[in-house]
């Protein structure tokens, strides 16, 4: 599974660190040759401003991703840490982070990914997600806001993940294979019309109703008056 | 130096071996010097379509662990001085073959020839990655098929992810009367898909099973369709300029007469 960060086409980043309350995740991608991930992690860890030079005792959860964990690979990883010196090294559970509560008064900034995204990769956000390029068939989109496409939707897209009933898909070709709004999943007809240009798809109840993107700036502002059935 | 090309597809049975064979051919008929890289250890066929398999005496493996020097696993073929090919091992385990060893090999290989033609197997896991390393450039090879389509975009972005520069398509079996009719799904839409540039089409041609059951690449016969295709690739390949192939059945006489006169 990719990232949005894991999906950057430029200087990818194999070893992403976050720090959480009682220590710091290293989060090592999934998806490329595990020995690419432990030069990245070595070089993290080698280099001057990494976060152990300070002397400081932390704890290290190592979050893997989907990889399958072997004891070899623990091994290694751990080795990783014990070259830099007395780091105690735990695997990371979801539940060790306490998430700060998210403000929901903030709207959070849109993820902006330009170029094809391919079958079996995904782009994760939240928050809404712009899509430069086309999402092609076996592609996963999930976003906790909306999400619109300039290009050609084919693939499997996930607007308002997290319950928001009032996310949308719009997209300048439309012809996902599934779309998902909130709960509610709509397959694709068995053909599309074309030209499927210019739509978007929204709730209505718990009815999912795809229309023309004219229609779009009228739905947002009954959207605003909380006229729109939802 | 050579430059090493890796023929991949994720699905199977789309003709990754046949095309790595023809093409390969073809490019020892334009008289480069070419090796044919065999890389789906356990299940090795390319010799097969070469008509090498029973001179084989080291495989890819046994350079790989030091059993014997690249020069000794070097098959040459029996019908130019200039093509070669090393197999793949039959019996071994397919993680014998590591990247980093195939990365040596492969470079080893691009000092003596001008195109190192890699042929992977099928699949994403370690056999793709230990194939497409080393490799400067990527041929996607597909079929006008959903599934085959879907499998090759796959490719295509774990390609990318290795920054293996933008692969070329191949969409090979194309039966141009099914195209025609709308049951097939036509070349525009699958590479609207990949958004690849188009190496070739290879049409559907029953001489392409005929040959390769005698372990006589297409190529070496200049009559089919097939055959033709594969050696605009080739020329495509070295640089030249060639205009994609008409599939269409050749037309008659008269109709050819009525369309130079404008009635048809």
């Amino acid at each position: 599974m990719l990232t949005n960060t894991a999906l950057e086409p430029a200087g990818q980043d194999y070893v992403t660190i976050k720090g959480i309350k009682n220590g710091l995740v290293f989060k090592l991608a999934d998806d490329v040759h595990f020995d690419k991930v432990l030069d990245a992690l070595a070089a993290k860890l080698g280099n001057g401003s990494s976060p152990f030079s300070s002397g400081a005792k932390v704890t290290a959860f190592v979050d893997y991703g989907n990889r399958e964990l072997t004891p070899e690979i623990q091994d290694a990883v751990e080795k990783a840490f014990l070259a830099v010196g007395e780091i105690q090294v735990k695997v990371y559970q979801e539940a060790i982070e306490d998430d700060p509560v998210p403000n929901k008064l903030l709207p959070k900034a849109p993820y902006v990914y330009k170029g094809t995204v391919r079958s079996g990769q995904m782009v994760e956000h939240d928050g809404d997600v712009i899509i430069i390029g086309n999402v092609n068939p076996g592609a996963h989109i999930v976003a906790s806001g909306d999400i619109y496409v300039f290009g050609r939707l084919r693939g499997y897209v996930h607007a308002g993940a997290s319950g928001n009933v009032r996310a949308i898909v719009a997209a300048a070709y439309f012809e996902p294979i599934q779309v998902r709004i909130a709960t509610v999943i709509r397959r694709s007809p068995e053909a599309y019309a074309h030209p499927a240009e210019m739509e978007f798809a929204h709730l209505e109840g718990d009815q999912m109703a795809v229309e023309k993107m004219s229609f779009l700036q009228h739905f947002q502002t009954l959207i605003m008056s909380d006229k729109a059935v939802i | 130096m050579g430059e090493a090309i890796v023929v991949t597809s994720g699905k199977g049975g789309v003709g990754k071996t046949t095309s790595t064979a023809n093409i390969g051919t073809a490019l020892a008929l334009l008289g480069k010097k070419v090796c044919l890289v065999d890389t789906d250890i356990g299940l090795r066929n390319l010799d097969v379509v070469m008509g090498l398999d029973n001179r084989i005496i080291f495989d890819i493996v046994d350079i790989a662990t030091g059993n014997c020097r690249i020069e000794q696993a070097l098959i040459k073929d029996k019908r130019f001085d200039q093509l070669y090919m090393i197999a793949a091992a039959q019996t071994k385990d397919k993680l014998a073959l590591s990247t980093s060893a195939m990365q040596a090999i492969v470079h080893k290989l691009k000092m003596d020839f001008d195109y190192v033609l890699i042929d992977c197997p099928a699949g994403i896991e370690h056999g793709f990655r230990v194939a497409i390393t080393g490799a400067d450039q990527a041929i996607v090879v597909t079929t006008p098929e959903q599934a085959a389509v879907r499998d090759a975009d796959r490719v295509i972005g774990l390609l990318e992810a290795e920054k293996i520069p933008p692969a070329k398509l191949i969409i090979n079996r194309i039966r141009p009367h099914m195209v025609k009719n709308g049951e097939m799904l036509d070349i525009d839409d699958i590479i609207s898909v990949l958004s690849l540039d188009l190496l070739g089409i290879v049409p559907d041609d029953e001489q392409v099973i005929k040959n390769a059951n005698q372990g006589e690449p297409t190529v070496v016969k200049p009559d089919s369709k097939a055959s033709q295709a594969y050696r605009n690739i080739a020329r495509r390949i070295i640089g030249e300029p060639v205009p994609l192939m008409n599939l269409q059945e050749q037309s008659g006489f008269f109709k050819r007469m009525k369309k130079m006169m404008g009635l048809g």
